[in-house]
């Protein structure tokens, strides 16, 4: 059990995205001769929008926010995922990921957040983040912080991305979604009267539709924290972060 | 108020530009009609006064020079009136800062005499004089300070810088900053003008705009605490769906590998809705408080239609008549003995048959009830009786004083007995809404008496598997079945079938329990247990299902309902191996038999 008594997330990503771009030539020289598949950045939002639609619907099904009848099982990632077959909790969590795409596609999504908190107390119990970061789109803070640095970072804008299979992608998620569930092994028991939010961390000059609303950002007050495994397409770069009373 | 301002021109060209910016587009060209020479020189001696008394100084300003300088004349007149050459006037405009201020400010250009002087153009410079509060004398730095100029952004940038090392510098300039004359020095102009304009923000102005610095802080304070200022968070605000229960995460950890609800779709097993076989059941007494059905151990079905018991043999098909009653009462009961060669058949005079069936000859008449005798049950040699008065018997059918225990509980009529299968307990519901368990033992009293029905209490069913367990149901203003714990005399389970309960059977190969309904459903419903889940509910009659038993491989039930019809069901058919398959194809096998020769 990893468990990080500080929590920043900037510094985090900003350290890993480095040594990810450092060890970028060896990983695309070596991929050369083999078969590539680039996702546009289009479609590298879709397969991390894609990813937060099972990455909701197993966390509602792995920490008993509905009961289990309510899932079915389908074939995704070379796993077997649960997806909700209740209309109610399907037409829900439809409307969040159409308005997630949209973001998605428009590059404003820094992070999305799934809180469970207990129906009884009020008390968000769990909180699972995932941390998305643009490849080629320099974060605010970075500039605005960085600037010495920037030059010996190297041609950051530029970004080598690098350039993997679906199947290494695929890999990656199936290894973060075989986290998730074997998280429950060490997250403690949830009362099974649990309730969910999604919280999405947009850019400020987002477009908000009216059904998305300012919130706070529903830490869990003194929670331990876990840093699951990361996937990355040629775009797009995921952290998932579990924290939890 | 007339408060003048004296301008004097600066050479410095960038300066000018913003000079001309904040003279709000007044530029008085005009030289004084008064001898330029003149008005400057009192300049210096008016300023120096006014860093002791401001208030004079202005008076003295205002006295000699507004009248003049409140006069705007055209460009082209000012031009003929000083004689100034074009490239003198140009030199004013672009090189020279006029500043004038806001609303009260009246300028005074001396071209003339800075011409004149040649190298007294540091002079008054950027002096631009406004008056913030009506006595106080405010040079703007903004005249001075080409950085400065911007906005007030900037100028609270530098804002920390001067009042941090130059307090008292700034007051010593200001007090020379007019001494205009005699220092020449224009940085020592702009300094001391510049601490002036900061003293005076100071105390009168309010910030709009957060600093650079500020912004800088805020930023990084923000990232460190890994927010980003550019980020809004945002929920989505629709309170998400119920869940339809609480959900015990241990029981789904527990879950075998393969997906639970995948399994219940996909092994749920068919309970076919449609009766195997229906008989007529003529004059079937359409009273909830008979028990007229019976199933024996040897595969024959007893039904008792007004006052005749009929026997239908499962194996055969074949009906037989087993007996008749006088025209003075009618059948209210029957029951197989447990080695199936026996029925007890109770009547409603009270008295009680005993009929060999396999001879068709009544054994013997036990009696003792004054009312019908409405349930009877076997246990081995003991039959007990209910009846009307809500007494219960026990009789020792193989000895002639028959009667060997009198249970007294119920004040209602015994629609409901059952033995459990070691003999061990005794269970009896009646119309007094009452559910009593007696231990074979001790009959004197109930072990324990049940008070939560709210109706009769006619069905009753020992659990095949769990000896201890009864389940009971109640009638139509009651409507539920409850389950019960018969060694501890807890209730355990309940369920609300939302309808009449007229029977219970428990199936023994699957852990289920099926009722039949009366009104209004009319229909049996399988129960899975514990879980309580009604896996099927099946509309079985047209009128209330009355009665109901099993046949003796459990996987058949009879029900006998008040439409005069006796239906059975497959309800529990045997889970798919060795044996059921034969059965069924050696059945099959008999049916195309059939089929041929009648179609021969």
């Amino acid at each position: 059990r990893t468990s990080s008594a500080s929590f920043s997330p900037t510094h985090k990503h900003r350290n890993k995205s480095r040594t990810a771009i450092m060890s970028q030539p060896k990983v695309s020289s070596k991929k050369e001769s083999s078969k590539v598949h680039k996702l546009a950045l289009k479609g590298s939002s879709k397969v991390v929008s894609e990813f937060f639609e099972y990455s909701i619907n197993t966390i509602l099904f792995q920490r008993g926010v509905y009961p289990a009848e309510d899932f079915t099982a389908v074939k995704k990632y070379g796993l077997t995922m649960m997806v909700t077959a209740d209309d109610q909790v399907k037409a829900y969590i439809k409307k969040i990921m159409s308005q997630l795409k949209d973001w998605m596609y428009g590059g404003k999504i820094s992070k999305l957040v799934i809180v469970i908190t207990s129906k009884e107390t009020g008390e968000h119990v769990e909180r699972w983040q995932f941390d998305v970061q643009l490849f080629g789109k320099p974060s605010k803070a970075k500039s605005s912080k960085k600037t010495a640095n920037k030059e010996n970072t190297g041609p950051d804008a530029g970004e080598p991305v690098p350039e993997k299979t679906e199947q290494e992608i695929q890999a990656e998620i199936q290894s973060i979604f075989r986290q998730i569930t074997a998280s429950v092994t060490f997250l403690p028991m949830l009362d099974g009267n649990c309730t969910f939010n999604v919280l999405v961390y947009a850019d400020a000059d987002s477009d908000v539709p009216l059904e998305w609303g300012d919130s706070d950002a529903k830490e869990i007050k003194n929670g331990e924290k876990v840093q699951l495994r990361s996937f990355s397409t040629s775009n797009h770069r995921v952290d998932t972060l579990v924290s939890y009373r | 108020m007339a408060s003048p301002a004296v301008c004097t021109p600066v050479r410095n060209s960038h300066k000018s530009a913003f000079n001309l910016r904040t003279a709000g587009g007044r530029m008085p060209l005009t030289p004084s009609p008064r001898t330029p020479t003149r008005q400057l020189s009192d300049v210096p001696g008016a300023q120096q006064e006014s860093i002791h008394g401001t208030n004079n100084f202005m008076s003295r300003l205002a006295g000699r020079s507004v009248s003049k300088t409140s006069v705007r004349d055209s460009p082209k007149s000012n031009i003929a009136r000083s004689n100034n050459s074009p490239r003198r006037l140009e030199l004013g405009v672009s090189d020279w800062a006029l500043t004038g201020t806001g609303n009260t400010t009246s300028t005074k250009q001396t071209p003339l005499k800075s011409r004149k002087d040649g190298v007294i153009r540091p002079r008054v410079g950027k002096s631009r004089i406004t008056y913030n509060a009506a006595d106080r004398f405010i040079p703007n730095r903004t005249a001075s300070d080409a950085i400065c100029n911007v906005g007030g952004k900037l100028d609270l940038e530098n804002r920390p810088k001067s009042s941090k090392g130059e307090g008292s510098a700034i007051l010593a300039t200001a007090a020379s900053a007019f001494d205009l004359g005699g220092r020449g020095s224009e940085d020592d102009v702009t300094l001391s003008l510049e601490g002036l304009c900061l003293d005076d923000e100071d105390d009168g102005e309010i910030y709009t705009k957060p600093s650079p610095n500020a912004v800088a802080y805020q930023s990084s304070l923000a990232s460190a605490c890994g927010v980003s200022l550019n980020t809004r968070i945002l929920a989505f605000k629709p309170a998400p769906p119920e869940s339809s229960k609480p959900i015990d995460l241990r029981s789904q950890y527990n879950r075998p590998l393969k997906p639970a609800g995948g399994i219940s779709a996909q092994f749920r097993r068919r309970v076919p809705s449609a009766p195997e076989r229906v008989l007529d059941a003529p004059g079937l007494v359409d009273d909830y408080y008979l028990n007229l059905l019976d199933w024996s151990s040897g595969n024959q079905v007893a039904i008792g239609l007004e006052r005749s018991v009929y026997i239908w043999s499962a194996e055969s098909g074949n009906v037989s008549s087993l007996l008749e009653v006088p025209t003075d009462t009618y059948v209210s009961s029957v029951k197989w003995s447990g080695d199936g060669a026996y029925v007890g058949v109770g009547l409603g005079t009270g008295e009680v048959q005993i009929w060999d069936v396999e001879e068709g000859t009544k054994l013997r008449s036990m009696f003792g009830h004054e009312t019908r005798v409405g349930v009877m049950g076997w246990n081995k040699h003991i039959l007990s009786t209910g009846a009307r008065s809500g007494l219960v018997y026990n009789h020792d059918v193989r000895i002639a004083q028959h009667k060997v225990a009198e249970l007294v509980s119920h004040t209602g009529e015994v629609c409901g007995l059952e033995w459990r299968a070691d003999g061990a307990q005794l269970a009896t519901g009646a119309n007094d809404n009452l559910v009593s368990i007696w231990d074979a033992r001790s009959l004197q009293a109930p072990k324990f008496t049940k008070t939560n029905h709210r109706a009769a209490v006619k069905a009753l069913a020992w659990c095949p598997w769990q000896s201890n367990l009864l389940a009971t149901g109640g009638g139509s203003h009651d409507r539920h079945i409850h389950f019960w714990n018969s060694t501890t005399g807890a209730r355990t389970n309940s369920i609300d079938t939302g309808s009449q309960v007229t029977s219970l059977r428990w199936s023994t190969g699957y852990k289920e329990i099926v009722s039949s309904s009366g009104f209004p459903d009319n229909s049996l419903s399988i129960w899975s247990y514990p879980t309580l889940v009604k896996n099927v509910e099946i509309p079985a009659h047209e009128s209330r299902v009355l009665h109901s038993c099993l046949s003796p491989d459990g996987q058949m039930l009879a029900t006998a309902a008040a439409d005069e019809s006796l239906k059975f069901w497959k309800l529990f058919e045997k889970k798919a191996g060795a044996g059921g398959a034969s059965r069924e194809s050696s059945a099959t096998v008999k049916a195309s038999v059939v089929k041929q020769m009648t179609i021969r």
